[in-house]
């Protein structure tokens, strides 16, 4: 193509115009914030953690210990959070490999690669937590009905009205209805924050595989 | 960090600074964003300053650390219009200047190439740069072959833009 050879001479005359910074300008800069997407995409996944955690730790009050003992679901629940914890440290570790693997020097493949790798942390993370909320949940529920006062009670009006199978499937569709939904808005909150971000980067990754094939 | 890194680093980039500003060129439209690109590479550079070895050369590496910050870290703001600005930090074209055929179809052919997709443009640069195939695949990280054969098709898509 000659016109992109002539654009070659073209471009290699106009370095003349080229905006010229002084040493101190430069060095100014190197003090400066970077503003990187891997940088926010990391503080936000940080953020992300510690509200999972923070929430796991307030509603963890020895009141909350107490009701869990009385529905005999205390043991359930503390290899659940335990399981819960091991997990965690795990994904912080993962975090911290994936922060560190993302060296600019890398080719703009593998620094892609590198990206998508703390996404995908951070996706596996994010339905970890999403399981792991339903199931207490779910263990929740079936402690309250059946083992505290006023679930038994509930369901004793149930059984002498004699409609105990409504019952329990109306109980069983509400929650999880309500499982569902939750899961459904977090997810969405989860989409949202992280497409944002990485929507062109996944274009241009998928063009560099693309190359590939 | 050192003092003395500090200023290798500083005066090493203040005479390669041409690159970057080239590719902030390519991969910007107005004044603002050229200096947001230019600060963000600079950043980049120093934060991999320790790593650089010296087993390439300062250029080359100045070529992969700045087409990746345009590429994959670089945060474009959302204000970025697709149109073409003439008034771009170095296509910008002086008044006095006449508009012979030569100049109008290379100012043609910057705007076809302002509307190339990210790694399109790099493509593009490294090729303006007179860079030969094993470099451009080398930054980009694919082989030489896929090379050659995506800056075919790059001719063809300029040449689709031109003539339409």
């Amino acid at each position: 193509m000659d016109e992109l050879e002539l654009l070659k001479k073209d471009w290699q005359n106009k370095e003349v115009n080229l905006p010229k910074l002084s040493y101190d300008d430069i060095y100014k800069m190197i003090w400066k914030k970077s503003s990187s997407m891997v940088k926010w995409i990391f503080y936000i996944s940080i953020i992300e953690f510690v509200f999972w955690a923070a929430l796991n730790i307030i509603s963890s009050d020895p009141q909350y210990m107490q009701n869990l003992k009385a529905m005999h679901i205390y043991n359930v629940m503390m290899v659940l959070n335990f399981i819960n914890y091991g997990i965690i440290l795990y994904f912080i570790f993962k975090f911290y490999m994936n922060y560190r693997k993302i060296s600019v020097t890398d080719s703009s493949r593998n620094l892609m690669k590198a990206i998508l790798k703390v996404k995908r942390t951070v996706t596996q993370y994010v339905w970890f937590n999403l399981i792991i909320f339903a199931t207490s949940i779910i263990i929740s529920l079936y402690g309250v009905l059946i083992y505290s006062d006023e679930g038994k009670e509930i369901v004793e009006v149930a059984i002498q009205q004699g409609n105990e199978m409504t019952f329990w499937f109306l109980i069983i569709a509400l929650s999880l209805l309500f499982t569902g939904v939750l899961l459904v808005v977090i997810w969405l909150f989860y989409k949202v924050l992280y497409g944002i971000l990485l929507k062109r980067l996944k274009e241009n990754y998928t063009e560099l595989r693309k190359l590939e094939v | 960090m050192n003092k003395e890194l500090e200023h290798r680093f500083v005066t090493e980039l203040e005479n390669n600074q041409n690159i970057v500003h080239k590719v902030c060129s390519l991969y910007t439209n107005d004044r603002d964003s050229h200096k947001d690109l230019f600060q963000e590479i600079t950043i980049q550079l120093w934060k991999a300053y320790p790593k650089f070895r010296g087993d390439a050369k300062f250029s080359t590496w100045m070529y992969r650390v700045a087409l990746n910050t345009a590429i994959t870290l670089y945060r474009k703001s959302k204000k970025r219009v697709q149109t073409q600005d003439y008034d771009s930090v170095i296509f910008r074209i002086k008044a006095d200047e006449y508009d012979d055929t030569q100049e109008k179809q290379l100012k043609l052919m910057y705007n076809a190439i302002k509307q190339l997709g990210d790694i399109d443009k790099a493509l593009v640069f490294l090729y303006l740069e007179d860079k030969d195939y094993s470099e451009i695949s080398e930054t980009l990280g694919i082989t030489e072959v896929n090379a050659r054969v995506k800056m075919n098709r790059v001719k063809n898509k300029l040449r689709t833009i031109l003539n339409p």
